[in-house]
């Protein structure tokens, strides 16, 4: 016993120097700089009480968008891209030629550079010559502005997550070649169709992988900063000022660090509460087999 | 109506597999529209990093460059030494993989198989810092390698984290990989004498390699586009990654749009040399978690 | 097999991380004993070669001072500065984007630069100056201006004359668009004034006013009124007349069909409009002669360059990087030497000829030989254009952009950027989108925003 705790210590020093160092006590300062005001008019920081909070809830232009629009698009995107990655996967679960070529091409996109691919969907999105425009106008369709206009510019965005979701695909496979055969072939002598067989044995089966799968999208596309970075700088209007971003612009861009660490705090309780509630929902509908060896 | 399943006539098997069949070839057809799909924009940066700029403008877009200018390769190569930056970034990322590999897996093992007070706890803060997103660490990070530690214009920032415990989400991935493999092995070498230490080394680690090979590919991706953070530390020029080196085809005046996206397409190989390495181990790695509490 | 690659890479892993550490050891001491002046430049990496090769110059012929460029990527310049700042590790001095001049100088991170020129000195013109709290704290490296450029091909094609390159002359803002409806066309060749136009199928548009936030104050104070006050001291956004000169530029797009839409967010308006061969007139600044027309007219391009529209005001706007020198300096002196050397014509003068950056001094826009050695050259357009679309224009009807004197301009143009989104899709009129979000102006402008 004795040895074993002293072996799991020493395991899991580098991983406490890591939380201490990396993750708990930035986050600790981060707090704690968010009662400051410091940079823009004050080089070292000042100690000014909540003034940073009654600022971002009461007189913040961006704020209170930035909530919405963070919370919007990441219901797109993970909805989007769940429901994509599992039909994907359920493709490349059937018998078809060449399924490794397959895999390898919807698994691309999440290898490349982010920033790259950024730019490259810019000129497919441009708003009067990009290649969507084209094809539309071809099509005799009107054009849409994807990312000069407040309506579509989140919903253009969430396109883009969705079609980087190469790593759920890959995820979600495995699962389905976990799901024992068995299973399928009893719903089939009980005579259920193709959507009774997937709702009554895939999902079920599926469960703690489509749980882990919702919790990664859900934690990296509420994180997400580099789109509205590199397509819209946050607009039009505040449309796609992603809580992120809004902290990056306030920390680098207009240098109001305390400030921008209130919004990061803001932004870390909100992240958290999705989460909890993910965690506290997913007993309901996970379905477990137990540690089977 | 239900038994059609267990109908034995010759017409019923012939006509499941005529069902099959066409089910199949159907999945196929969607999946190359969709790869097709997929596999456009990527389509669409390569083939405009073979155009003059003012053919990029052009309107009606094409989807063919006019003349293939690989010439455009060679003058992006002299102001883009692809060669330096890509030994650059690899010497981010090899140790930092290398590092971080290792030290999620002995995290992982003492999760997953040790017994020691306050595990519980710990566990908690660990998946707890998957939801602390690195935009809202950056800043107390920054100043503590600066100001606090003298450290400016160094890799070590970029580096050193990942030396502990390598990020929970791969800590979380080990622990459900170790799960899986029967306690009866370590168990044999404890009677043995040996003790937690040795059963790491000699045990679990020959039989999660393929585990660790996933995380290794996890980190690679993770760091080859993390341009924040390299953005931040890393001051002159002859220390750029890929990364970085992207950022300098945007000018204060304009941008060389052909120049940049023969960079970035340049940029996509090693991503994808990586993950056609990694694939077999990618695959077969995750079905193995099973993904089970 | 899998052991030994593992065991090669552990190895590796060992020996690099020493000499990744290793990386970050500072540089030494100069050898020779010179002073090291660091100077941080953005721009591409063939403009990055370009100061290299002038900083060469300046360490070749004295032994004082070493000066070594630092190299940053001009979409991150400021977020890498202000990151520098706050761990007290600026550079001595470098180039600073406009928006950011006053910021700085105003969390005391400039140096004061009033002893840089003599009595004796030709200094810089007075309408590229920053002034913090009425005192100097940067000069501009270069002159820029906004102009008209546009496709005579086109011109021509239509039988329409070509725009005024004379002030005096310069066409109003309903001569404009009228000429702008003449030259747009639709997939059958009708332009936007026959009534057969189809304005669902446009192959060819009449201009594109570039509306990068920073750009469109030459119309508000073409207008009469402007962002702010005449002292700074005051924002006028929300004047009728400024709110109007918004609405007229989006309704190119909106009402007369005579525009592409344009979300104002990118900086390659010329290569969008003009060199994509898509639009027969835009506006921009006078750098893209060097950065993009002299090649987009070896490529074919038969462009020409003109002064702007204007509504009620003759008036262009004028701006440019400055250098500065940061109070973090421990050599303050040597910085002020380079930057100051740095700034003479010659210096620039690889810049300066490819039509990159216009002088920053009096004399090149009134010693007509010294007007000559510069803008005789093949990067230009004809003579007659450039003089007195240009020369002249700058040299009498520039009034500096508002950054010069304003505070807190990046995050009022990023906010009114913001604003401004819906108003060029017709989402909301100028109006609506600037009485929404003017106390949120008001606030940035006074820097709590």
């Amino acid at each position: 016993m004795k040895a074993e705790s002293r072996a799991a210590w020493i395991c899991l020093a580098p991983s406490i120097v890591g939380l201490v160092f990396i993750t708990y006590l930035p986050l600790a300062s981060m707090f704690v700089l968010g009662f400051f005001k410091w940079g823009k008019g004050a080089p070292d920081p000042v100690f000014i009480d909540l003034e940073n909070y009654i600022r971002l809830f009461t007189a913040d232009p961006f704020f209170k968008d930035s909530i919405k629009v963070t919370i919007y698009f990441s219901f797109l995107a993970v909805t989007g891209s769940m429901i994509y990655s599992l039909f994907i996967a359920m493709l490349l679960n059937r018998r078809v030629p060449a399924r490794g070529f397959f895999r390898a091409v919807f698994y691309l996109p999440y290898v490349l550079p982010a920033m790259a691919v950024f730019l490259g969907w810019a000129w497919l999105y441009e708003a009067n010559f990009g290649l969507f425009n084209y094809i539309l106008t071809g099509l005799g369709i009107e054009k849409i502005r994807f990312i000069a206009d407040s309506r579509y510019v989140v919903l253009s965005l969430a396109l883009i997550a969705v079609w980087l979701s190469g790593n759920l695909i890959v995820i979600f496979l495995a699962g389905l070649q976990n799901v024992p055969k068995v299973y399928h072939d009893a719903a089939e002598i009980d005579g259920a169709n193709g959507w009774q067989r997937f709702r009554h044995v895939t999902v079920p089966c599926m469960s703690p992988i489509i749980f882990y799968n919702l919790m990664m999208a859900l934690i990296t596309n509420m994180q997400v900063v580099i789109p509205a970075l590199a397509l819209t700088n946050g607009g039009p209007g505040n449309s796609s000022t992603f809580m992120t971003y809004l902290m990056y612009r306030y920390a680098f861009i207009s240098n109001q660090l305390g400030y921008a660490c209130g919004i990061a705090f803001v932004f870390f309780a909100l992240i958290s509460v999705f989460t909890i509630i993910l965690f506290a929902t997913s007993k309901s509908w996970i379905f477990y087999e137990g540690d089977s060896h | 109506m239900g038994f059609q399943g267990l109908s034995f006539s010759a017409k019923g098997i012939r006509s499941r597999r005529r069902q099959e069949k066409a089910a199949n070839a159907a999945t196929l057809v969607i999946l190359i529209i969709l790869g097709a799909l997929v596999l456009l924009p990527v389509w669409w940066m390569f083939r405009s990093s073979l155009m003059t700029n003012k053919e990029l403008y052009a309107y009606p877009p094409d989807f063919f460059p006019d003349r293939w200018l690989f010439s455009n390769y060679r003058e992006t190569m002299k102001y883009f030494p692809f060669f330096r930056y890509f030994a650059n970034t690899m010497t981010i990322i090899l140790p930092s993989v290398i590092g971080g590999t290792i030290t999620a897996t002995m995290g992982g093992y003492a999760f997953a198989r040790l017994r020691f007070r306050g595990k519980n706890l710990l566990f908690s803060l660990c998946v707890g810092s998957m939801l602390v997103p690195t935009v809202v660490t950056l800043v107390p990070l920054y100043i503590m390698w600066t100001r606090g530690l003298r450290v400016v214009d160094s890799y070590l920032p970029l580096i050193f984290p990942h030396f502990c415990g390598g990020g929970a989400f791969n800590i979380f991935l080990i622990r459900q990989f170790i799960k899986t493999i029967p306690r009866e092995l370590d168990e044999a070498a404890t009677i043995d004498g040996a003790g937690p230490l040795c059963i790491l080394v000699s045990i679990i680690i020959p039989a999660i390699k393929s585990a660790m090979i996933v995380v290794a590919l996890l980190l690679f991706i993770m760091l080859w586009n993390d341009l924040m953070q390299q953005m931040v530390y890393i001051n002159s020029l002859e220390k750029y990654t890929i990364a970085l080196g992207l950022q300098q085809f945007k000018g204060s005046l304009g941008t060389d749009w052909s120049k940049l996206m023969a960079a970035t397409c340049m940029s996509f190989v090693p991503g994808i040399v990586f993950y056609l390495i990694g694939q077999r181990y990618f695959v077969e790695g995750i079905v193995m978690t099973g993904m089970k509490n | 097999m899998m052991k030994k690659g593992l065991f090669t890479l552990f190895l590796f892993c060992l020996i690099m991380v020493p000499l990744a550490l290793a990386g970050g050891s500072q540089d030494a001491e100069q050898a020779d004993g010179k002073v090291p002046i660091t100077y941080s430049y953005w721009g591409t990496p063939d403009e990055g070669a370009a100061v290299q090769g002038v900083a060469d110059k300046f360490n070749a012929g004295q032994d004082r001072i070493e000066v070594e460029i630092m190299s940053i990527p001009h979409d991150t310049y400021v977020t890498k500065l202000n990151t520098l700042a706050t761990a007290r590790s600026l550079p001595d001095c470098g180039i600073m984007n406009e928006a950011g001049v006053l910021q700085f100088a105003e969390n005391g991170l400039l140096a004061d630069v009033s002893g840089m020129y003599g009595s004796g000195d030709s200094k810089p013109l007075e309408s590229i100056t920053f002034k913090y709290e009425g005192k100097p704290v940067a000069y501009s490296a270069a002159n820029e201006i906004l102009v008209l450029y546009y496709n005579k091909d086109m011109f021509d094609a239509a039988g329409v004359e070509y725009p005024p390159v004379n002030a005096e002359n310069a066409w109003t803002w309903d001569e404009f668009v009228d000429t702008a409806k003449l030259l747009t066309l639709d997939a059958d060749g009708n332009n936007a004034k026959s009534p057969a136009f189809d304005p669902m199928n446009i192959v060819q548009y009449g201009c594109m006013v570039e509306n990068l936030t920073w750009q469109l104050e030459v119309w508000c104070l073409s207008n009469g009124s402007g962002f702010y006050s005449k002292d700074g001291s005051s924002v006028h956004i929300n004047n009728p007349a400024a709110v109007e000169a918004i609405q007229k530029i989006a309704d190119l797009h909106l009402v007369h069909n005579v525009a592409p839409l344009s979300a104002g967010l990118t900086d390659d308006g010329v290569q969008r409009s003009l060199i994509a061969g898509t639009c027969a007139m835009t506006t921009n600044g006078a750098w893209n002669v060097g950065t993009c027309l002299a090649s987009a007219r070896e490529e074919g391009l038969n462009y020409g360059v003109a002064v702007l529209p204007y509504m009620k005001e003759k008036v262009t706007i004028c701006t440019g990087g400055p250098n500065v020198v940061f109070s973090q300096s421990e050599n303050p002196e040597e910085a002020m030497e380079w930057v100051k050397w740095y700034s003479r014509e010659e210096n620039s003068w690889a810049l300066i000829e490819a039509g990159i950056w216009m002088p920053v001094l009096e004399k090149w826009y009134t010693d007509e030989d010294l007007i000559r050695k510069w803008i005789d050259n093949p990067n230009f357009p004809p003579y007659e254009e450039y003089k007195p679309a240009v020369v002249d224009y700058a040299r009498e009807y520039s009034r500096s952009t508002a950054w010069y004197y304003v505070n807190n301009t990046v995050d009022f143009n990023t906010l009114l950027g913001s604003l401004l989104g819906d108003v060029w899709t017709g989402a909301k009129t100028a109006e609506e989108a600037i009485d929404d979000g003017y106390t949120s102006l008001v606030a940035a402008f006074r820097g709590d925003g």
